[in-house]
């Protein structure tokens, strides 16, 4: 790691949990506000409306007293919705035309996809400031290609064995390319960690399928979204617990138990205030999700030092969105 | 004018500054902004300096020509240093967001322009695709509903073979005088669970069961409720059904949905009910072409009405009690309707 040479202010050292700053009442009026804007230009404002929920979310998370900066640009992202549409819309009309064009398109698609992910993670990556130094992501059409899609197919083709494999291949390429000015991040969990949580989670199935049975299918959809939960907190756990920057190491205290009652509780919320409620649970649950991350540094956060980048469209920003590249917060 | 407490990053570490932040004018005489910390002493014109927008309480960046940055909590001193600038779009946007009053104003203002574009926008638009498909699509799209229902709920028919016959030819007779009809045709199956019933499924397919066959005592009855068949048919009803559907899902997910697929799921939810609605105006829209094609036919109307009594008595579920949630007009209000068109 790079260190600056001076250090004006003292370093802190020893674990720094991240803290929420955000309130169900004022996210509730930037939401609405959002949501009529968008509402009345039928969709054209809601890349605005991305970037200002971004915004506040990014802008309310701090760290040793600073902040999170989004500095995506709603015209970029407006022009990337407007590709992936236009492309989807292509895709649906050639498609009826004849089976075979359906292939063709197909494989295009997958020589596009690289590069969607690709944009997608650097646009993401690179207008994420912390301390006025950026975060990056870099990467090459070709180490996409490698590093994640084989490893998605291989999961069909193992019947899902290779699962936990792709799920660790997908941490590790992510971080292993992803930068905070000139600092690289790294991952040093191997593919057994991954196997050992899917073995966890794999019991925790069994468990799922006697209690629906046992309650004879009453308990189905409880238990489901449980089961989900105990699996995002204990990949979190391995994704977190492996993750280093630097000298700092990460730590990721998930509940499943908690996360259950959270989302549920959400849900239920929502549904009985027919939406009005989304707010209260975005913020209850990011406060619950990054109030439980936890940094360990020895020397402090202040001698990053950053680095020169060009800017990136958002083309591949939407298509990352909906294939759920990110931190995983 | 107030100063302002920051955190001073000159953007080639992430090492912050406690800084304060002041106005001040400069050597031109123009407004300027004096950032003065330990060791540090800078002065910017303030037309080079640009504050980020105002999203609530959350921190705000000002950026300087250099590439360095403040950031600070102190959104209205900000404000003040800037105020020279007037109201622009994102101080607006800001003020809209700071109300109670405004946020009310926001919701109604939502649920208004959100029920026009789910009630009229999106049946209109709906109605412009499902006619505007190739039929290659629409008949894929009949083929495999039929197929999926067959695995589900419907067995072969045991009607003779002539009387199978017999209600082809009704239908092809039918189908004759009407204009783009004339690929119709009549797809017969045993009921089971679903008892006495007749679909309109794309491309064309009418389903009819030996049940509600069984439960004519006059092929005019029949004909009454292949009438209704046909008008779905020619509105393409169930295509625009599958369209308004997945649009309105889709369009509340989106606009609401910053949260995982669950939560976004429960907000769509309410929008069941408007489904229902859409669903009673199309039973209408059938019912009316049925009804005229009866009266062109000189057949009485009551005959309709006949049928529709005796398929609710079968039925077990034929409570009229929910109007609003069912997803047929209650069937006694069609009935009337059947009755009072004589």
């Amino acid at each position: 790691m790079n260190r600056a040479a001076e250090t004006s202010q003292p370093a802190v050292s020893g674990a720094v949990a991240l803290k929420f700053a955000g309130q169900t009442g004022e996210y509730f009026r930037i939401w609405i506000v959002n949501i009529c804007l968008t509402v009345v230009t039928l969709g054209i404002y809601s890349a605005w409306a991305k970037v200002r929920r971004k915004r506040y979310f990014y802008g309310c998370t701090l760290l040793e007293g600073s902040a999170f900066e989004y500095t995506g640009n709603p015209v970029t992202i407006l022009k990337g919705r407007l590709i992936v549409f236009a492309a989807f819309i292509a895709f649906s009309l050639l498609s009826e035309i004849h089976p075979a064009i359906q292939l063709v398109l197909f494989i295009t698609f997958l020589g596009f996809l690289p590069w969607a992910i690709l944009r997608a993670l650097q646009f993401n990556a690179r207008n994420s400031i912390h301390r006025n130094v950026r975060f990056g992501f870099n990467s090459t059409k070709r180490e996409v290609g490698v590093l994640l899609l084989i490893p998605i197919f291989l999961v069909p083709l193992t019947l899902g064995l290779a699962y936990p494999y792709y799920l660790h291949r997908k941490r590790r390429f992510f971080l292993e390319h992803s930068t905070y000015g000139r600092t690289a991040f790294g991952f040093t969990a191997s593919a057994r960690d991954y196997y050992y949580a899917a073995l966890k989670l794999s019991l925790a199935f069994v468990g799922f399928l006697i209690g629906s049975i046992a309650t004879l299918g009453i308990g189905l959809i409880p238990l489901y979204v449980l089961l989900r939960a105990y699996a995002e907190a204990t990949f979190a756990d391995v994704a977190w617990r492996n993750t280093t920057l630097g000298d700092i190491r990460f730590a990721c205290s998930w509940k499943a138990g908690e996360l259950f009652v959270l989302y549920f509780v959400n849900a239920l919320a929502v549904l009985v205030s027919v939406g009005l409620l989304v707010p209260w649970a975005a913020i209850r649950t990011a406060r619950y999700k990054l109030e439980r991350i936890v940094l360990q540094s020895e020397h402090g956060l202040g001698g990053f030092l950053a680095a020169t980048q060009e800017n990136v469209g958002a083309v591949g920003d939407e298509a990352g969105e909906l294939l759920g590249f990110d931190f995983g917060l | 004018m107030r100063n302002v407490r920051a955190l001073y990053f000159d953007g080639k570490s992430s090492e912050g500054h406690e800084v304060v932040i002041a106005g001040a004018v400069g050597a031109d005489g123009r407004s300027a902004l004096r950032v003065r910390g330990t060791g540090i002493n800078l002065e910017w014109p303030l037309a080079g300096v640009r504050a980020s927008d105002r999203v609530g309480s959350s921190r705000r960046y000002l950026y300087f020509p250099d590439g360095s940055q403040c950031e600070t909590e102190d959104n209205d001193a900000v404000d003040g240093l800037f105020a020279e600038q007037g109201a622009t779009a994102a101080r607006l946007l800001h003020r809209w967001e700071s109300g109670l009053g405004y946020a009310f104003a926001a919701v109604v203002i939502t649920v208004a322009v959100g029920w026009a574009v789910i009630v009229w926008g999106i049946p209109a638009l709906a109605k412009q695709v499902a006619f505007a498909l190739p039929g290659a699509t629409e008949s894929l799209i009949g083929r495999d509903t039929l197929a999926a229902l067959d695995r589900i709920v419907l067995t072969p028919s045991r009607l003779s073979p002539d009387r199978a016959e017999a209600l082809r030819r009704l239908l092809a007779a039918m189908t004759a005088g009407i204009e783009g009809a004339a690929g119709y045709r009549l797809e017969l199956r045993t009921g089971g669970r679903v008892g006495a019933n007749a679909f309109a499924l794309p491309a064309g397919i009418i389903i009819v069961t030996d049940e509600l066959v069984a439960l004519s005592k006059d092929d005019r009855e029949l004909e009454a409720v292949l009438a209704h068949e046909i008008g779905h048919l020619r509105q393409r009803h169930v295509l625009r059904h599958i369209l308004q559907d997945s649009a309105t899902a889709l369009l509340v997910a989106f606009t609401v949905g910053d949260l995982t697929s669950l939560t976004s799921l429960a907000a769509a939810a309410p929008t069941l009910v408007l489904q229902a609605k859409f669903s009673r105006d199309f039973e209408r829209e059938a019912d009316d072409f049925a009804l005229d094609y009866l009266a062109r036919r000189g057949i009485p109307p009551d005959l309709f009405a006949v049928i529709l009594r005796r398929m609710e008595q079968r039925t077990a579920t034929g409570k009229d009690g929910v109007d609003f949630l069912s997803t047929h007009p209650a069937i006694r209000e069609r009935i009337e309707r059947a009755r009072g068109a004589r």
